[in-house]
Order: C-alpha cells, then sequence, then structure tokens
C-alpha cells in the first residue's frame, strides 16, 4: 500500500537576525547604526531538516530543551513560515499546542467554544451546533453559559481540550501528551488523545516521555541544534538520544 | 481537501484581502466579541465607549467656546462642530492603536494557531466604526439643540467610514511592525499620534490659522476626513473635491501600501512575538 503523505518536509530551515542585547529599541538602534556596530547575528532555529509523515503514522520529535523542537511544530502548525526549505501539509490540522489561547474571560463558555473552534479553522456555524456536545464530554453543560473568568483553571483547561479535540483531522500536532484536570478528567483525556492518534490521521508529537515515544512512533528525529541529528526507527534514534545525554 | 505549500507563490494584498473574505465568520465573531465585552458586560452599557468623547468634548466646549464661537464658517455652531471632530479622531485613533495592539500582542493565539494577523487589524477597525456609528446619536442629539437635523445626504457618511477604516487598517498593520520591533516605539508613537490630533481641526476653525500653518494643516489627510464628515452628517463645515480626493487616495494608499510592507515583514516578525 503506498503511503499518502500528510507532511511533507524538505530541508526546513528557520533563520532570523537576533539582536545581541537583551531588549531591541529605538535608541539601541540608533546608537548601533551610528557607531556602524552590527547588532545582530544569524540564529538558525532550524537548519535543514527533512521528514515525511504519512496517514496512520507518528512522527515524534525529540532532543534538549532549546533544540526546536516546539519551533518546528509551529512550522507544521502554519505558524511560522520556514526562511527557506519547503513545507507542505495537506488537510485539516488539529494543533494540541498551549491550549485554550484565544479563550476571552469575558465571554461565555459557549461564546469561547465558538471563537476558539473557529480560531483553530472551523466555521462559526458548525462550532454553535457543537457547544452541547463539547460542554457536555467535558462536564461542564450546566455553566455554559456564565463568563469564563468564573471559571477555575482546571474548568478552563477541561473547556479547552474539549473543544480543540472536537475533531477527526488529518493531523495532529501534540505538544507534550496532555491530561488535564482532575484525575477522571485526566484519565478522560488521554484516552481521547489516544483514540484520536490511533483514528487514522497522521500525528506529529513533541514529547520528553521517552517510554512513551518508542512505545507510540513510527519514526523518530532527533533534534540537536535545530538540525535533525538522527531520524528513523523509535529504539534505535532513542537509545542515541540517551547516549549523548549521559555523556 | 485544503493544502498548505510554504513555497507556493502569494501575491500580496489580494492573497491577504482574500483570506480576509474566506474567514469573514471569524472577522464577524471578532468584532462582536469586542462589542459585547465593551457594552454587554458593563453596567452603562453602550454609554461606556461614548463617556471619553462626550466628556472630552464638554471640557473642549467649556473651555473654546468663548473663542472659536462666531469664527465658523456659515456661522456654524461650535458644540457640533466640536463633538464630529472628537468622534472622528476617536475612530482613528481606536482603530489604529487597537490593531496594532492586537497583532503586536499576538492576539493571545498567532504564535498557537494559524490565523491571518490582517483579519485583527481588520476586526479593530469594523468595531471602532460601529462604536462611531453609535457615536452619531448624541451627535444628532446636539445637532437639534441648534435646530439642526443631519442632511438628506447623510449617507455619504459611510464612504468616510469605509475610507477611514481602509485608511486605519492599513496603518495599524505598519505601527503593528513598529510595536514588535522596537520595545520604545509605544511612547514615540503617543507623541506622533498627539501631534497629529492638534494638526487636525478638531476644536478650531482652519480659518483662524495663518496662511502657512494653514497649508500644512491642509497636508493631512485627516483633515479631509474631517471637513467631509462635518459637511456631510450636520452641515456644520465645508469641504471641497480636493477633500474627496485626498480622503479616497490616501485610504487606498495605506490600505494597500500597509498590507503589502505587513506582507513582507510578517515571517519575520512572528518569530519576534
Amino acid at each position: 500500500m503506498s503511503r499518502e503523505l500528510i507532511v511533507e518536509a524538505s530541508e526546513v530551515t528557520l533563520a532570523y537576525r537576533r539582536t545581541r542585547h537583551r531588549v531591541s529599541s529605538l535608541k539601541q538602534t540608533a546608537i548601533d547604526t551610528i557607531k556602524k556596530r552590527m547588532a545582530y547575528e544569524e540564529f538558525f532555529a532550524l537548519n535543514g531538516v527533512t521528514f515525511d509523515v504519512a496517514r496512520g503514522e507518528t512522527l515524534s520529535i525529540i532532543g534538549r530543551n532549546g533544540a526546536g523542537k516546539s519551533t518546528l511544530l509551529k512550522v507544521v502548525a502554519r505558524v511560522l513560515p520556514p526562511t527557506s526549505g519547503r513545507m507542505i501539509v495537506r488537510g485539516h490540522v488539529a494543533p494540541m499546542i498551549e491550549l485554550g489561547a484565544g479563550f476571552n474571560p469575558e465571554l461565555t463558555a459557549a461564546e469561547n467554544i465558538v471563537m476558539y473552534g473557529t480560531l483553530l479553522g472551523r466555521s462559526p456555524k458548525e462550532m454553535r451546533g457543537r457547544i452541547e456536545a463539547i460542554a457536555d464530554w467535558a462536564g461542564l453543560t450546566e455553566h455554559l453559559d456564565i463568563p469564563i473568568r468564573a471559571y477555575s483553571s482546571g474548568m478552563t483547561a477541561r473547556l479547552a481540550f474539549a473543544t480543540a479535540t472536537d475533531v477527526t483531522p488529518d493531523l495532529l500536532l501534540i505538544d507534550e501528551v496532555l491530561s488535564v484536570g482532575d484525575a477522571d478528567f485526566r484519565e478522560k483525556s488521554a484516552a481521547r488523545t489516544v483514540e484520536m492518534m490511533n483514528s487514522g490521521c497522521a500525528v506529529v508529537l513533541v514529547s520528553h516521555d521517552l517510554d512513551a515515544v518508542k512505545e507510540m512512533s513510527t519514526r523518530v528525529v532527533y533534534l540537536s541544534g535545530g538540525i535533525a541529528k538522527q531520524s528513523g526507527d523509535p529504539t534505535e534514534v532513542v537509545e542515541a538520544y540517551l547516549a549523548d545525554v549521559h555523556h | 481537501m485544503q493544502v498548505y505549500d510554504s513555497s507556493a507563490r502569494q501575491i500580496p494584498v489580494i492573497s491577504q484581502v482574500k483570506s480576509i473574505y474566506d474567514n469573514r465568520g471569524l472577522l464577524r465573531l471578532l468584532v462582536v466579541r469586542d462589542l459585547t465585552v465593551r457594552y454587554k458586560r458593563s453596567v452603562i452599557g453602550v454609554w461606556w465607549s461614548l463617556l471619553n468623547p462626550l466628556f472630552t468634548t464638554a471640557v473642549m466646549f467649556y473651555v473654546f467656546n468663548t473663542v472659536f464661537k462666531s469664527k465658523l464658517p456659515d456661522g456654524a455652531p461650535f458644540l457640533p462642530y466640536l463633538l464630529s471632530g472628537v468622534l472622528l479622531i476617536t475612530l482613528f485613533n481606536q482603530g489604529l492603536t487597537m490593531g496594532a495592539d492586537a497583532i503586536a500582542t499576538g492576539a493571545g493565539v498567532l504564535t498557537k494557531v494559524y490565523v491571518r494577523p490582517e483579519i485583527f487589524a481588520a476586526s479593530a477597525s469594523i468595531s471602532s466604526a460601529i462604536n462611531f456609528i453609535i457615536g452619531l446619536a448624541p451627535l444628532t442629539v446636539v445637532l437639534a439643540i441648534y435646530r439642526k437635523t443631519p442632511t438628506w445626504h447623510f449617507p455619504m457618511v459611510l464612504l468616510v467610514i469605509l475610507c477611514m477604516t481602509l485608511f486605519t487598517t492599513g496603518l495599524s498593520l505598519l505601527l503593528s511592525i513598529a510595536y514588535i520591533n522596537f520595545d520604545d516605539s509605544r511612547s514615540l508613537i503617543n507623541i506622533f499620534l498627539t501631534a497629529l490630533q492638534y494638526m487636525t481641526p478638531i476644536f478650531y476653525p482652519i480659518t483662524v490659522l495663518g496662511p502657512q500653518t494653514k497649508e500644512v494643516i491642509q497636508l493631512n489627510p485627516l483633515y479631509s476626513y474631517l471637513q467631509i464628515f462635518r459637511k456631510e452628517f450636520g452641515k456644520v463645515g465645508v469641504s471641497t473635491f480636493s477633500n474627496w480626493e485626498m480622503m479616497v487616495i490616501s485610504s487606498i494608499i495605506a490600505f494597500v501600501g500597509g498590507f503589502y510592507i505587513f506582507s513582507k515583514r510578517w515571517p519575520k516578525l512572528v518569530a519576534k512575538l
């Protein structure tokens, strides 16, 4: 059977100029310009990363903090455009990255469901039809019409998770497997994440949980300093990464 | 099936406008959110957003009435002249700074999910325009005090609003570039905005100015927007064809220029957010 490619990344590079000073101000820029001092240095957050993910596969990205894992996930999510190289993504993407971004505390739970779902690329009309089901799954039906500023952080997290996962995406992006809320809901949300991962979509997963990575992945990319140091068989790549870490 | 290809060539401005149109559902939600948060959830509701311009007008009226009341063209009454000015400059300031702020703070989402940032600039301008339309109610009341009513061609005001929306959307994109690139740009821009306000005849009639000053003031596009608005809504000002030219051309230049420059800069900006 041929692989139906959902993500194709070839030589993806993300370079930007970073100021040497911690802050970037007009004043500092003016001083630097007058003194003819180079205030910038080129910084490669990602450098020539190539991989692909087909439907039904799970690709995990591992590496130390600051290796570019989350950056790479954001390039796949279309948030950061690569400065060179090419990224192709086909179909509907469900990014489970910092859930609840875009929630407005002054809006009610129902309004936030519609807003958040729309920000994630669905239509407001479709979302209005999903309010009940989402609230029901999150166990928040009785609190639908109050502004979420009155919500506890656990309730907000449940609402965000329920809204973000109310889709059958072609590509699922996960930044650390999420489990939110109390023990009951944590189990429920973990189960739903696994269910989504097994629904036949493509998955790109960033995780520090190496055992889970070995178990769930089809392939693993080991990033170091923005470069794909090794990629391929999960067990081999995780071993190589662990060998580097212990050195 | 939608396909994202990072190497696909995008035509600036046209592709951006198209993406706003494609996401009009989100645009509408953002506008409704702005208005809901401002009105429904506050105790005095609609009056809240009018409080600032009405109060400013009251203070300026108290201070400047005796100086300027008999200096207006055609003996127009000072209070509606003044309120028109304050409402229009509020429309400009609000659309501009709200839009730029939304993008510069990433609107909380721009670094997490894929949304075209231009939508936030457009929604800020549109909700400011709706606030402005609400402000026409007290202006009508003020006109009535002087036994005046809105003119029969007051729908022309919609053109002023349209041009202003394009103008502030384009400029707020440029402003957001400055906000993101330089942490200290805000205070400088505030100085500039204050200067621009004084360079707009909000509370003074342009006839009291010296000939050179007058020429400089007429270069300010806001002057033309304001003259047209005053004339078309309550007939408390005079406008010429060159004001119309200035308004339409400035709005198109700001819109196209703002979108074009923004589309070139955004890939670098989003990495800084």
